[in-house]
């Protein structure tokens, strides 16, 4: 079999890898949270405009990483800004991505169990999937990125495929009147909107396995520009089907939009079910991202070997994926999450970037 | 030792692997695809049931019956051999409690085969039980539940809603037999399009009023008759339309597509129309804290069938004066149910809100919480433009 041995990723499986990095749990809930925070249906202008702030986060970090080709966060925050003052937002960063990867798999979880599994244990849920995250990020980066490859077309396809039944209940009312309540909630969207992108923080890491750094830019802009548009589509499929004011009323509004009709003649009868199996891969996919980033993160700053701390990990994210008992904990996290990922763009790569301008200017007038 | 051990994880994958946890044979269920809510009234069984001591004491605010499918395949074997041939495919059953949940919940003590609701599709609800509680509080286990879908059709019933879940017909299911009536809209204007549970949700979150599909039974015998009107301030039932008003708001909303307009000719003979397209545009005119409509409805269609056979119908101006008798026919049907639902109910259920939401916003915002009364003072006028292009296979 052809296997790698240098541990690269090729641009394209960069973006993949991002791509499956932001897309998960979100977009279940993604219409309630906009609509909730603009309650207007012009929230897809609001993701356009978070959108736009994403693209620039994400340039900033990848102008930071390309200066240090073949180095993650974890290795170059020390030599820009001294081991001892990198050590805490690096750990910062860690728990984050424990934390998410905790979140994504209980949310996994609690949708299972609701709608699928009735009766189900919660760690009959979890424990198998932590088991088969942790085989498959075992075999690092260069493993995870074609198993991402595989899975994010069909995960693709079966969404727009459904979205695409959705259409015989899409109202083009529901959306319309565009901007009628002026400009002002579509500000207060946005906040939202930039929530729902958190992970990009992994792109720290990524430009430093990617084959080309050079190619970063263009391939971690498509990395978001893909989920962007996911979130396009679903934010004006599931308003066009629902209205605002059914959405507002639903907890899991994308699945609901798929269990407000019913397809006769086709093989499903009824989309949630195809959609919610293929969709459980791709919040595998999701959760093991956070669960490599986490362990890589360990390894590389403790310098430990990383097989290791994979393992010590496991209990770890189990605990912090039971930590919340009520479902509104859950949602509490997730917006939590959502906060501490602008945090952390405040903590790391922007005082690095800095730091690092600074010196390299200092050491010009040396010269 | 190695292939020992992949021989090992693979037949522990095999047995462990291969079953489904919290699987439930589907024989072992019973499937429920109707149910119809009335006010409280035990039946005769549960009386019996009840005078034998053990059911929790309550104040009964309905009575739900449901619809379960099919009917243990043995026991209609049995019966199949016993009575001539004809057996029900469906069994209703009626229980009596204060929430749905927990009537649903009570036939666990009743039936061998628990109840389950994932193909739930049709709930009757009676206009007597309507009138008392709020539609919200009934469907808001519905809403919740995971098993049912929020495209589960509502319908009110004039009569006890239980009578919609009869049929006379020995292979049919009364409420598969109602979901597929609904498709005849493109034969019947006097069809509503189907309230599905998610559509209900917005009207209910929007405090705004809406329409019912009315369903009248006899004797097995189910009819779409008109609709009811729930106020959406209330949440409650106020007041019937009857087929012709469902006609004319359906030509209003613009989703006439398919149905007809029977009127008398100047001779007094029946002539009739049938509409072969339809559409309606509805503007709204704000000026100051005035608020009019006009109506602007297309539509083209066929002289279907006259009574007059003395005169020649292909003629230019038999079609036109028929063409006028159409007209004022559909006038005369617009004023009457513009009436009804501006003056006898005062409630907007003919979409006149949603175009004033899209077209004036700022103007939606300061009226929305009391737009059925200024709907019912705002001055609606129409323009009906209405276009014979044929005469079907006889020119005579």
């Amino acid at each position: 079999m052809f296997t790698r041995s240098d541990d690269k990723i090729t641009s394209s499986q960069a973006t993949v890898f991002l791509t499956n990095s932001i897309l998960g749990a979100g977009i279940l809930t993604l219409p309630r949270v906009l609509t909730n925070a603009a309650e207007t249906p012009d929230v897809w202008l609001s993701l356009i405009i978070g959108g736009c702030i994403i693209f620039c986060l994400i340039i900033v970090m990848v102008k930071l990483s390309q200066q240090f080709p073949g180095k993650t966060v974890f290795q170059y925050a020390g030599s820009i800004a001294g081991r001892f003052l990198a050590i805490f937002p690096c750990l910062l960063l860690i728990v984050y991505f424990i934390v998410i990867a905790g979140f994504e798999i209980r949310v996994l979880a609690e949708v299972t169990l609701f709608f699928l599994l009735e009766g189900t244990p919660m760690w009959a849920v979890l424990i198998p999937f932590i088991w088969v995250s942790v085989y498959l990020i075992t075999g690092g980066i260069n493993v995870i990125s074609r198993l991402f490859q595989l899975i994010l077309p069909i995960s693709l396809l079966v969404l727009l495929v459904s979205y695409l039944m959705s259409l015989r209940i899409f109202e083009i009312d529901n959306l319309r009147p565009v901007l009628g309540d002026g400009l002002m909630p579509v500000f207060q969207g946005i906040k939202s909107t930039v929530l729902v992108f958190s992970g990009i923080e992994v792109t720290m890491l990524l430009v430093g396995y990617m084959e080309s750094p050079k190619q970063a830019v263009k391939a971690m802009i498509a990395g978001v520009s893909i989920p962007l548009i996911i979130y396009l589509i679903t934010v004006v499929i599931v308003i066009g089907g629902m209205s605002t004011d059914a959405i507002m009323r639903s907890t899991w509004p994308t699945i609901d939009l798929l269990r407000s009709f019913e397809v006769s003649g086709l093989f499903f009868e009824r989309l949630e079910f195809p959609f919610l199996v293929i969709w459980m891969t791709q919040l595998f996919c999701n959760f093991s991202c956070y669960f490599y980033s986490a362990s890589l993160g360990i390894s590389q700053l403790f310098k430990l070997r990383l097989r290791v701390v994979i393992f010590a990990l496991i209990p770890l994210i189990y605990i912090s994926a039971l930590i919340p008992t009520r479902m509104n904990e859950v949602f509490e996290v997730g917006d939590f999450i959502g906060w501490t990922g602008l945090a952390m763009f405040l903590l790391i790569p922007l005082p690095l970037s800095i730091i690092w301008l600074i010196r390299r200017k200092g050491m010009k007038i040396n010269v | 030792m190695y292939r020992l051990t992949s021989i090992c994880s693979l037949l522990i994958c095999l047995t462990l692997l291969s079953g489904c946890w919290s699987s439930k044979e589907i024989e072992e269920r019973s499937v429920y695809v109707g149910m119809a809510i009335d006010v409280a009234e035990e039946s005769a069984e549960e009386k019996k049931l009840n005078a034998q001591g053990g059911a929790t004491p309550i104040e009964p605010a309905i009575t739900a019956t449901i619809q379960i499918v099919p009917v243990k395949s043995v026991e209609g074997g049995k019966q199949g051999g016993e009575s001539n041939g004809e057996v029900k495919k469906y069994l209703n059953n009626t229980q009596t409690g204060d929430s749905v949940f927990e009537i649903l919940r009570a036939y666990a003590l009743r039936r061998d085969r628990a109840v389950i609701g994932h193909h739930l599709k049709v709930i009757v609800i009676s206009t007597e039980l309507a009138e008392k509680v709020e539609i919200e509080n009934l469907l808001d286990f519905m809403l919740r539940d995971n098993d049912i879908r929020p495209s589960c059709m509502i319908f009110l019933s004039r009569s006890k809603a239980e009578e919609a879940l009869y049929s006379n017909q020995p292979d049919e299911i009364p409420a598969f037999h109602i979901v597929d009536m609904v498709r005849n809209k493109f034969r019947n204007n006097k069809i509503m399009k189907a309230m599905t549970l998610t559509t209900l949700d917005q009207y209910m979150h929007s405090k705004q009023s809406y329409m019912l599909q009315n369903i009248a039974a006899t004797k097995g015998e189910t009819e779409f008759s008109g609709a009811g009107i729930i106020k959406g301030s209330t949440g409650k039932w106020i007041g019937n339309l009857d087929q012709e008003d469902v006609s004319s708001i359906s030509w209003i909303i613009g989703e006439s597509g398919g149905g007809l307009i029977k009127t008398k000719n100047e001779k007094g003979k029946t002539i009739i129309y049938e509409i072969k397209s339809a559409k309606s545009k509805i503007t709204p005119k704000v000026k100051g804290t005035d608020i009019s409509f006009h109506i602007d409805i297309k539509t083209e269609g066929r002289l279907i069938e006259t009574w007059s056979s003395d005169r020649d119908s292909s003629e230019m101006p038999i079609l036109l004066e028929a063409q006028d008798a159409f007209v004022k026919k559909l006038d005369e049907s617009l004023q009457t149910t513009l009436n009804k639902l501006q003056k006898d109910y005062k409630v907007d259920v003919a979409g006149f809100g949603k175009r004033l939401r899209i077209t004036h916003p700022k103007v939606w915002k300061r009226v929305k919480d009391d737009w059925d009364e200024v709907f019912s003072r705002s001055k609606v006028t129409y323009s009906i433009d209405l276009k014979i292009t044929d005469y079907g296979s006889s020119a005579e």
